[in-house]
């Protein structure tokens, strides 16, 4: 043992020669599941990805882990552990690591890692590591299913106490060129998952229990009562009514189609110059929407399109304030609110359910949420419904000024929901639609109330931004653009030209949006 | 007798039903967040990748409420305490990792600033306690 601990310091490069530098160690092997099938879909792009995954999260992992990445292949590495808890926790933060980057891509470009760990008496030189322990860390490696750490008997029996995992013991495997099987675990890192499985077995069993029970109690009940029914007599036959099928008329489910949109026509805005807003009110009914009930829509005003200066000086993410032409198209003149929302949930084609005060604006939306509501209300009422491209949102934002809020350059409290700009206490939904004045377009809630998901992808800042009003879709689309600040946001968050970014499948409680409508 | 053993089974089922869930969000007792770089007190010219790091607990995406897991959030210049009964908030100084990044290109203007980790669950609130990692400052050429 003393020998094995003194050959520890021989990882800076004792020559190999004198002393073969032999010394346990945790071995994880991983290599990429499908690697031929991604270079061939599109070769540089996995290549890229391969070595971006290398140098930001496995070797990082490895350092952070306090193990050595000992070399890697074109798909796969090898990394030495003192400790066999860190190497299995490594393997672990990877796998948990994968499935977050692959969350955002289809399925056949999904990069899964397989990984193998085994403790085992190794030799190790200055950038490999031989020996059948590391034999076994490959071949566990290679019967491990994508996403997978599969981990040896000696590993398992020096973490089992330590690390809270769920482990599920696959037996002794029999593996190329090693002659003693292998004891093989599992490693399920979501110890929920574990007590799922194991819980549903439980299930099984009180669901045996309770109706073994049943039966018996159903006995006892059938002898005490009908059993001295025949003897005694006459006494016991009001307890055992036979069950009159109880019919309980669902209620009428409440018709809610009511007065469309009873709000009163905003007194046309004193827009000078720009359009006059056309409020174009819920059209009667979709033609032949396949689920017959008539879709609530929202009320869209119709801009007529014009020139601006879009971006400002004011933030790094605004510049540099370019020339855009817009189009003429409608937008919403609410945030889609949580009403609104909860017809596309019921219609099952959101997959979001919202909560909460129903004319307040939906929150906690996803962009991919925020897609689902636009294609389930375009299909529903046969229009162009999108979202709105974030030309086409700061356009209407300004509603026809160039000023730092649409009343002026000086924020004024009480114009618009946001943080410390209004007497409202912060709650946990923003206060219902329209509850302050409109911009000169006629729009409400531009600005503060909710982050409102627009078409883009994000860009750090407009250089090579489009002029034509387009959403700016190319790049690297793994967050997207969203708009107006929210309530829990300062007055600076609810300038026209503010711009953040966020996750596009990620959730937030301050994310909503508003719809958009081609001509 | 039946009656007893009935009463006496359906005690057992209602604690066994009952011991199946745990409420509250507490943190792996040795969980770690730190930053793998920069270090406190690093000078840096332009934009950096800022590496996060966490140990004895997992990275997943936001929404998953995986036990033991959470996602990064990354607090720039933010002097106020964390509220824990709040979810982290979201905003220019307040950057969410809820695709599961461990890595992020940050660029801030020149001078002096102070970045910390805070760890969320699923729903973006911070542990109870909060797992945070040192705060850490950093100077910008």
């Amino acid at each position: 043992m003393g020998e094995i601990r003194k050959l520890k310091s021989s990882r800076g490069g004792d020559p190999p020669r004198e002393s073969t530098p032999r010394r346990l160690a945790a071995i994880v092997a991983g290599d990429i599941a499908g690697y031929s099938r991604l270079m061939q879909i599109d070769e540089e792009g996995t290549h890229l990805r391969v070595k971006r995954i290398e140098r930001d999260l496995i070797e990082p992992s490895i350092v952070g882990h306090h193990g050595r990445l000992v070399k890697t292949t074109g798909d796969g590495f090898i990394a030495i552990f003192d400790s066999p808890v860190e190497a299995v926790r490594c393997g672990i933060v990877i796998q948990q690591n994968m499935v977050g980057r692959n969350a955002s891509m289809p399925k056949h470009h999904w990069i899964e890692y397989r990984i193998g760990v085994n403790l085992g008496d190794v030799i190790i030189e200055a950038d490999d590591v031989f020996g059948d322990g590391v034999n076994i860390a490959t071949r566990l490696e290679g019967i491990a299913d994508p996403g997978q750490v599969y981990i040896s008997g000696g590993i398992y029996e020096q973490i089992k106490h330590k690390l809270v995992c769920g482990y599920e013991s696959l037996g002794d495997r029999k593996v190329k060129n090693i002659t003693d099987p292998v004891r093989v675990y599992r490693v399920l890192p979501d110890p929920a998952a574990f007590n799922r499985t194991r819980k549903r077995r439980e299930n099984i069993l009180i669901a045996l229990l309770s109706l073994f029970l049943l039966v018996i109690a159903s006995g006892v009940l059938w002898y005490v009562f009908w059993q001295p029914h025949g003897t005694v007599g006459g006494q016991a036959s009001a307890p055992v009514s036979p069950e009159t099928p109880k019919v309980v008329s669902p209620p009428p489910p409440t018709v809610k189609q009511a007065a469309p949109q009873t709000q009163p026509a905003p007194s046309v805005a004193p827009a000078a110059k720009q359009p006059s807003p056309q409020p174009q009110f819920a059209a009667p009914a979709a033609p032949a929407t396949p689920s017959t009930s008539a879709v609530r829509e929202p009320v869209m005003y119709m801009l007529r399109g014009g020139s601006f200066a879009m971006g400002s000086n004011d933030d790094p993410t605004e510049k540099p304030p370019h020339q855009v032409t817009i189009k003429p198209f409608a937008i919403s003149q609410y945030p889609v609110t949580v009403r609104e929302w909860n017809e596309c949930a019921a219609a099952k084609a959101c997959s979001f359910v919202a909560s909460g005060n129903a004319e307040a604006p939906v929150t906690n939306v996803s962009w991919s949420d925020a897609k689902q509501f636009v294609a389930w209300l375009a299909g529903a009422t046969r229009k162009a419904y999108r979202l709105p491209s974030e030309a086409e949102w700061e356009y209407a934002a300004r509603g026809g000024t160039q000023t730092k809020y649409w009343w002026g350059d000086q924020f004024l409290s009480g114009m618009a929901n946001c943080k410390n700009c209004t007497d409202i206490a912060a709650a946990e939904q923003p206060i219902k639609v329209g509850s302050f004045r409109p911009n000169p377009f006629g729009l409400y809630d531009m600005g503060g109330s909710v982050d409102q998901w627009v078409e883009d992808c994000w860009h750090k800042n407009y250089q090579g931004a489009p002029s034509d009003g387009s959403p700016w879709v190319e790049g690297d689309c793994v967050s997207h653009v969203i708009r107006s600040g929210s309530w829990r946001n300062d007055a600076r968050y609810a300038r026209p030209a503010n711009r953040d970014s966020y996750d596009t499948n990620v959730r937030y409680q301050t994310h909503g949006m508003r719809v958009a409508l081609s001509p | 007798m039946k009656i007893t053993r009935l009463i006496v089974l359906s005690v057992a089922l209602a604690t066994v039903s009952c011991a199946a869930h745990a409420q509250g969000k507490p943190a792996a007792k040795d969980a770690v967040l730190y930053f793998v770089w920069p270090q406190d007190g690093t000078v840096i010219k332009g934009g950096f990748w800022c590496r996060f790091g966490l140990r004895n607990m997992g990275v997943t995406h936001a929404g998953d409420d995986f036990q033991n897991s959470g996602h990064h959030h990354l607090l720039i210049d933010v002097n106020e305490p964390l509220d824990p009964n709040e979810p982290i908030p979201q905003d220019k100084s307040h950057l969410h990792f809820g695709a599961g990044q461990t890595e992020a290109r940050i660029e801030l203007p020149p001078g002096k600033h102070t970045l910390q980790l805070v760890l969320g669950d699923a729903k973006h609130y911070p542990f109870n306690p909060p797992l945070v990692s040192d705060k850490i400052a950093i100077r910008i050429k």
